[in-house]
């Protein structure tokens, strides 16, 4: 049977037979490869088929990545890449700048072809120094990071309730966990979900 | 003279536990992620396979409480390994310690679940190279079993 592993790497060099042929399997988003066996990666060590970084340039269909540890990484994005900005997008939303975490294979030649690309997501815990209509001042490791509330996007998971959009039972001063999308170079962030214990 | 009763042995060491998984940025990084450092064991890297425990260490144990939940945690120090795996796919990762957390007591009782399968308590962060393996970034918090590999 063909893997998910020879399905990207022929989208990537053989064009988009691989993808159509992909997309017939079922879906590419990242739940569906979760189930597959990944390649043994010693513990400890860098993983070669992820990158993050933020995007310096982006070519066509490649997004040239600069790692926080200034190594450079070119990201293939192919018709079956799933991309997140606060939600699934599509390839026209990444940006110059915007931050980002990629998985996907590494080809022979360097280039990452993205299997997921999570751009500006974060996912910090802190506690609620303060809450308004639209805002949450979350304080993060002793910095501010002020949360904006999305209409129709952000939702609040209270345990292991259903995700709700009414966020009006979180409270000043309990510890949640925020996922959301950076806004680069500031300290604030959209909300996609907060994670309250209760 | 009453005799006073052996203190329950950390579950972990019976066998697998259950528990909440997410993920954390370590190391060199953008965003609010920019000043974290490099962890407890001053080898933690968004990019490795690697993984925050509650008991690493004294002081470690001292922040996190996971015994505040009702959970023991065997002591675990930099650099052992753990096997993480998702309930909701099945699929699982085996990382190695790099930083103390999370932070149990600040979540206790909290569950997750995907479908009818949960697990309560938050007992390992991955970084994000690892959570990617077993489900998509944007989920942020799975139930998992942890186990030594």
């Amino acid at each position: 049977m063909t893997s998910r592993r020879q399905l990207l790497r022929s989208a990537v060099l053989g064009g988009g037979a691989g993808v159509l042929a992909a997309t017939t399997m079922g879906s590419l988003g990242p739940e569906a490869a979760f189930g597959a066996a990944a390649p043994g990666i010693e513990p400890g060590t860098p993983d070669p088929n992820f990158a993050e970084g933020r995007i310096r340039d982006i070519k066509g269909n490649t997004l040239f990545v600069l790692g926080s540890n200034m190594v450079f990484h070119s990201i293939r994005v192919v018709d079956g890449t799933s991309l997140w900005k606060l939600g699934p997008v599509s390839f026209e939303q990444a940006r110059p700048g915007d931050g980002l975490y990629a998985r996907g294979v590494r080809m022979p030649d360097g280039v990452l072809a993205a299997e997921s690309v999570w751009l500006n997501i974060i996912n910090i815990k802190g506690h609620i120094r303060n809450i308004t209509s639209d805002k949450i001042h979350l304080d993060h490791n002793g910095k501010e990071v002020l949360c904006h509330l999305v209409p129709g996007t952000s939702v609040a998971v209270y345990s292991d309730a259903p995700p709700s959009a009414d966020l009006s039972l979180l409270r000043v001063g309990q510890h949640v966990q925020v996922l959301g999308a950076w806004r680069p170079d500031t300290n604030e962030a959209d909300i996609a979900t907060v994670f309250s214990p209760h | 003279m009453a005799r006073s009763q052996p203190p329950a042995p950390p579950r972990d060491l019976l066998g697998p536990v259950q528990g909440e998984v997410s993920w954390f940025c370590c190391g060199t990084a953008w965003g609010p992620c920019s000043t974290t450092g490099r962890g407890a064991c001053g080898t933690c890297n968004s990019g490795s396979m690697q993984h925050a425990w509650p008991n690493t260490s004294d002081n470690c144990l001292a922040i996190t409480h996971p015994d505040t939940c009702g959970v023991g945690l065997s002591r675990r120090t930099c650099g052992f390994n753990h096997r993480t795996t998702a309930l909701c796919s099945g699929a699982s990762v085996v990382t190695s310690i790099a930083d103390c957390g999370p932070q149990t007591d600040l979540f206790c009782g909290e569950r997750s679940c995907c479908g009818a399968t949960c697990a309560s308590n938050r007992l390992i962060d991955l970084t994000p190279a690892a959570f990617s393996q077993i489900a998509s970034l944007s989920a942020g918090l799975r139930p998992a079993e942890i186990s030594t590999p």
